[in-house]
């Protein structure tokens, strides 16, 4: 049974081109490399 | 192979010589983005673009630079109709890989060379979150004339779909929100939102026909020409009733259609019928008598000529039994008393006159054993010859002259004759003669064998043993 409320929460808002530029620096675009590095880099400091 | 850490070639080492960096650990890091690279690009290509999204942004976790994973996310974006996320995963892709990186350049190439797209997707995408606000307000049918109008303009915008079909889902239009899932379904299908809408939409819809079949009864709905008919049971049974008082007088009208024929025009084709029968026969009576009468005039005539023809043929046996009465004297004159005898039997007694009856009768007593001899003989050929009929007349003939001829002897045989052409009374008259007259010849002897075990099946030889 779907309650219609609940179902809506999920539904955001899309993102329009004005909103884009912001997003893309928004964007946290750290990954798993990045985080290997600064752990090294954290062992080296050490 | 670079070390990521210091820049420094590294080769296939595990370990840079240079800082110590893990390079092992690296490179397992870039070989997973690319595990999660192969198995989005698998999704993708089966349409299961929210798996494929998934798997990619897992991809690019691991390893950001990995841009044929980022392209390939901004193309899942693209077809499922988030076309600003697409934009921005190429745009990034471009920045993290500028050079020989063909793909992101065609995509943004293709978005820059049509101007008006991307206002007229920035439009959709507009009234897409609009809808949601008129969702969010209450306002249920301005968010599905948005929704519609969205995915009118922006076809794989699969977001708008699914809210559509809740909108659908929540007014109770299971039939019309199946549909749009469906149309949704096409573009991912492998949405998890998507499928749970969809089972939410089957159930109501069984719910919904179950609900159905229990009005059934009430409603009655038929087609009838272009128009569709709804009506009550009551009414339509009572339109059935009509119905079936109409066929009933039909029915009732056919019955009385059939007795009146049969009572009124059958019979009157029937005495046609034997009219024409009697007719037939009296005209065939007519002919009968006619045939009759014709027949009879015919008799008479055949009689008439008969009659002529034996005084014609007296006439003629006159002249031949005088003839063969001078011959049968002449041949006894001669000696020839075979001659004789065989001449005096084509004399016709009746025809002669009184001195050639006299005569006659004077040659027939003196020829009479020959004639008989010759008629016994002639019966005994025929009777060796098994040509028991011929032996029949000449036995006859003797037994009419002599019936003890040669000791009764001509009886038996002529008994015999008799026995064996299955004339059996006939048969045991002439063997009772033969006993009665000659019991103790030896004819009389087998007579009272035959007689005794009325065994008249003996064959010839039998007999003579």
């Amino acid at each position: 049974m779907i309650d219609f409320e609940e179902e809506l929460k999920k539904y955001e808002p899309a993102i329009e081109v004005e909103q884009a530029e912001a997003d893309i620096k928004a964007r946290d675009l750290t990954d798993l490399t990045d985080l290997l590095f600064n752990m090294t880099n954290g062992n080296v400091q050490k | 192979m670079q070390c990521f850490r210091c820049g420094v070639e590294v080769g296939n080492e595990k370990v840079c010589y240079n800082c110590g960096a893990d390079i092992l650990l690296y490179k397992q890091i870039i070989y997973t983005s690319y595990v999660f690279y192969n198995q989005g690009l698998e999704k993708a290509k089966v349409h299961d673009l929210s798996g494929a999204i998934e798997t990619l942004k897992q991809s690019l976790q691991y390893y950001k630079y990995n841009t044929r994973a980022r392209n390939l996310l901004g193309l899942c974006y693209y077809q499922v109709g988030e076309t600003v996320r697409a934009l921005n995963e190429w745009v990034l892709s471009k920045n993290l890989q500028e050079d020989d990186n063909p793909y992101a350049d065609r995509y943004l190439a293709e978005i820059e060379n049509d101007p008006g797209l991307l206002s007229k997707l920035n439009s959709t995408i507009k009234k897409y979150n609009q809808a949601i606000e008129y969702c969010k307000a209450g306002s249920r049918d301005l968010a599905s004339i948005q929704l519609k109008k969205v995915i009118s303009q922006n076809p794989n915008l699969v977001r708008a779909h699914q809210l559509l079909a809740l909108l659908y889902i929540q007014d109770k239009k299971y039939s019309d929100a199946r549909k749009v899932l469906i149309a949704a379904s096409k573009i991912d299908s492998n949405n998890t939102t998507t499928i749970r809408y969809i089972h939410e939409v089957k159930e109501r819809l069984k719910e919904q026909n179950t609900g159905r079949r229990r009005k059934k009864n009430d409603v009655v709905t038929f087609a009838d020409g272009n128009d569709t008919v709804i009506m009550s049971e009551n009414s339509f049974r009572s339109m059935l009733d009509n119905s079936r008082s109409s066929f009933m007088n039909i029915l009732l009208g056919l019955v009385v259609g059939l007795l009146i024929c049969f009572f009124l025009v059958v019979p009157t084709v029937k005495s046609n019928s034997s009219d024409k029968n009697t007719k037939t026969i009296l005209a065939l009576n007519k002919e009968l008598k006619q045939a009759d009468s014709d027949n009879k005039a015919l008799q008479n005539e055949v009689d008439e000529l008969k009659e002529s023809l034996s005084a014609y043929d007296d006439k003629q046996d006159v002249a031949t039994s005088y003839d063969n009465l001078f011959a049968a004297q002449n041949s006894l004159d001669a000696g020839d008393e075979k001659s004789a005898s065989e001449s005096i039997q084509l004399v016709t007694k009746d025809v002669l006159g009184e001195s050639g009856q006299r005569a006659y009768d004077s040659l027939y007593t003196k020829l009479g054993p020959t004639i008989v001899k010759g008629y016994y003989d002639d019966g005994n050929k025929f009777y060796l010859e098994e040509n028991y009929e011929s032996a029949i007349t000449n036995f006859e003939k003797v037994v009419e002259i002599d019936e003890g001829y040669n000791n009764g002897a001509a009886v038996f045989l002529l008994g015999d004759c008799y026995r064996l052409t299955g004339e059996k009374e006939s048969a045991l008259d002439c063997f009772t003669k033969v006993v009665e007259n000659y019991p103790n010849s030896k004819w009389g002897r087998q007579a009272k064998t035959y007689i005794a075990v009325d065994d008249t099946e003996l064959n010839a030889a039998e007999v003579g043993e």
